[in-house]
């Protein structure tokens, strides 16, 4: 069952600096969803105000009609909402498969005593999710590297190595940072075939912030184009990437008359 | 997502491992052989039962100062395990644990002394500190960083003077003794016999369910709490429940180790929970690898043996060697003694000399370029973005 996300009037203000004003949208379920906009337009921190990790200075955020600013990112990821970082973040001197184990940490069952005398129940789960996890990395064209060490492998991989570490949470709502960043162009092919299939074979509802305009037209049903903390526009990427106010905020307005 | 069928990634990602292995012959073929051997269903069994076997003749065949050494090693290995549980598993710097190693043997004398059941005497010496570090950490796991090792510095500085004045539990400045550790009548062991093997069986399951936890589930939480919160609470751990819970379970593990520490020196005093013993326990955990089961056991040997060895020599040399292994250790060898065999075989296998004997010869076309092929794959993996 796909996530739901409506933002309504969410602002965010550290001190004196206007982070985020008055931002609102929603996104349908199994919707792929682009969050676009200059460097430094807010996204990643809006992000962080779905994921828990800021709290909103106001508005609200609901998941499937629950409002949840303020909730804590720990809650937030058990209750089906996963996400990759701009800068992937992996345990370098663990092997890949930990890596993606980490995943299943809300999955498996058992406490700390548990865990302390490996009950038959928490080797059988653990034994599960270990060929679960192998299974993804395998569909994801990483099942080769899944016991080398994660320092071994490049920037690129790792962004894969991410995916399936948030995959293997099975989530509902997944938001994804910049999963373009730095890849080549041939693996933005596979990105792409990648989230589509994440919507129909795994029905999950995507969120997007990416500068890679191509991978934008190509995945997402709707975005919506910050600046400056604010919402520019909201429609289609074809929309977007004709509208005048867009352009402008891309490039500059002085630019924007030249290419008129 | 990182290679497609259609492009040649697949292709190059196979070239690659086969480059790899061809290449580096030395690290797959050595490592690959190894985790085989350790594979084999002989191996895997027989190895404990021969370690377990071994341990169980070894106090009925060694000295009884031996016998006493090998227990002290047992008791301070033990609390540096605790130790290693939140600090080099978890990475939240505690400077207390000795405290947990002091309350655990106050508990048990005091309960001997008033003659307690001594499985009850054993079953409060585990939660008693750990309910005293499970209050701690709830307080100052919600601090972070530097304000969790203030908090427990704070421990050990008011843990001695409350034991000297708490006298009517604790016996004041001249302590308590305890002698409950007698061999049983019949058995035909001497104390120091018993005792050694009160502190394997106890410490040994001490150590195998520690080893466990911290691998799987529990393991992985405390590694990414450790490495990156952010990323812990996105996976729906958090941060400062597995922080609480690391601690409450070095407490409880101290409190373990206090009451070995009964069982083995029979007495204890204000001076066994002193800040500097403290500090000498987190000095050993480094010492012997933190974040390590083994080290923690090298730890517990260092922690004995040095100022046993200084004490025979010259009593005012044991801080300044101990000082001195610590900076030889921080410079030379960064993971601790424990990672004292990896650091060796890295040594031995960039040496031309140590790579030159271990290429086979029988592939000798990679055998010339074989230093440069594997830089070369090494560039090739990083570059591959």
């Amino acid at each position: 069952m796909a996530g739901e996300l409506t933002l309504q009037d969410v602002s965010l203000q550290f001190g004196g600096i206007k982070v985020l004003q008055d931002v609102s949208f929603a996104v349908e379920p199994n919707q792929i969803f682009g969050l676009v906009g200059p460097n430094g337009a807010g996204k990643t921190s809006l992000f962080n105000c779905i994921s828990g990790h800021y709290r909103p200075t106001a508005g609200t955020v609901l998941i499937d009609g629950t409002e949840v600013q303020g909730a804590r990112p720990a809650t937030l990821a058990r209750h089906g909402l996963a996400r990759t970082f701009q800068h992937p973040a992996l345990q370098l001197h663990e092997t890949v498969l930990e890596n993606v184990l980490l995943g299943a940490h809300a999955r498996l069952p058992g406490g700390a005593l548990e865990w302390a005398v490996r009950t038959p129940r928490t080797r059988r789960a653990e034994k599960e999710l270990r060929a679960e996890a192998l299974d993804l990395l395998e569909r994801n064209g990483l099942g080769w590297a899944a016991h080398l060490q994660a320092d071994e492998l490049s920037h690129g991989l790792h962004k894969g190595i991410e995916l399936c570490r948030a995959l293997l949470m099975k989530p509902k709502l997944l938001l994804l940072d910049e999963p373009a960043a730095g890849l080549p162009h041939s693996e933005v092919e596979t990105l792409i075939a990648t989230v589509r299939r994440l919507r129909t074979d795994d029905d999950i509802t995507v969120v997007i912030v990416e500068h890679h305009m191509g991978l934008i037209a190509a995945l997402t049903d709707r975005v919506v184009v910050l600046d400056h903390g604010a919402k520019l526009m909201e429609g289609t990427a074809a929309e977007a990437q004709s509208d005048a106010r867009v352009i402008e905020a891309y490039i500059g307005k002085d630019a924007a008359d030249d290419a008129a | 997502m990182a290679s497609s069928p259609k492009t040649s990634s697949p292709k190059t990602s196979a070239s690659k491992t086969s480059a790899s292995t061809t290449s580096a012959p030395t690290s797959s073929a050595t490592t690959s052989s190894a985790s085989s051997f350790r594979q084999r269903p002989w191996v895997r069994w027989g190895a404990p039962l021969l370690l377990v076997a071994g341990l169980a003749v070894l106090p009925l065949v060694m000295t009884e100062g031996a016998n006493d050494t090998l227990a002290r090693i047992g008791v301070f290995a033990v609390a540096v395990l605790g130790l290693n549980v939140v600090m080099g598993y978890t990475g939240q710097v505690s400077l207390g644990q000795i405290f947990f190693l002091g309350l655990g043997a106050y508990v048990t004398a005091y309960g001997v002394q008033s003659g307690w059941n001594i499985v009850l005497v054993f079953v409060l010496t585990c939660l008693i500190p750990a309910v005293a570090g499970l209050v701690v950490a709830l307080a100052a796991a919600r601090l972070g960083g530097l304000a969790i090792a203030m908090v427990t510095i704070a421990l050990p500085i008011v843990g001695v003077p409350l034991a000297k004045r708490l006298s009517d539990f604790t016996g004041g400045s001249q302590g308590l003794s305890a002698r409950f550790v007698e061999a049983p009548e019949g058995s035909g062991l001497y104390d120091d016999q018993w005792q050694l093997y009160l502190v394997l069986v106890i410490g040994g399951i001490v150590f195998l369910m520690t080893s466990l936890l911290v691998r799987g589930k529990y393991g992985r939480a405390f590694a990414i709490v450790k490495g990156n919160e952010n990323v812990a609470s996105s996976m729906g751990i958090s941060p400062y429940r597995y922080k609480v819970l690391a601690f409450t379970i070095a407490s409880l593990i101290g409190g373990v180790s206090g009451f070995l520490y009964m069982v083995v020196v029979q007495y204890t005093s204000p001076e066994t929970m002193s800040f500097g013993h403290s500090i000498e326990l987190l000095v050993a955990m480094v010492i012997g690898g933190a974040g390590s089961i083994v080290g923690s056991l090298l730890g517990g040997a260092f922690y004995v043996i040095v100022p046993d060895v200084t004490n025979a020599i010259d009593p005012s040399l044991t801080a300044l060697l101990q000082g001195a292994l610590l900076l030889a250790v921080l410079f030379v060898l960064p993971g601790g003694l424990v990672s004292l065999p990896r650091a060796l075989m890295r040594r031995l296998r960039r040496s031309p000399a140590g790579r030159g004997s271990a290429a086979p010869p029988t592939t000798p076309s990679s055998t010339p370029g074989s230093g440069t092929a594997a830089e070369q794959s090494e560039t090739e993996r990083q570059g591959h973005a």
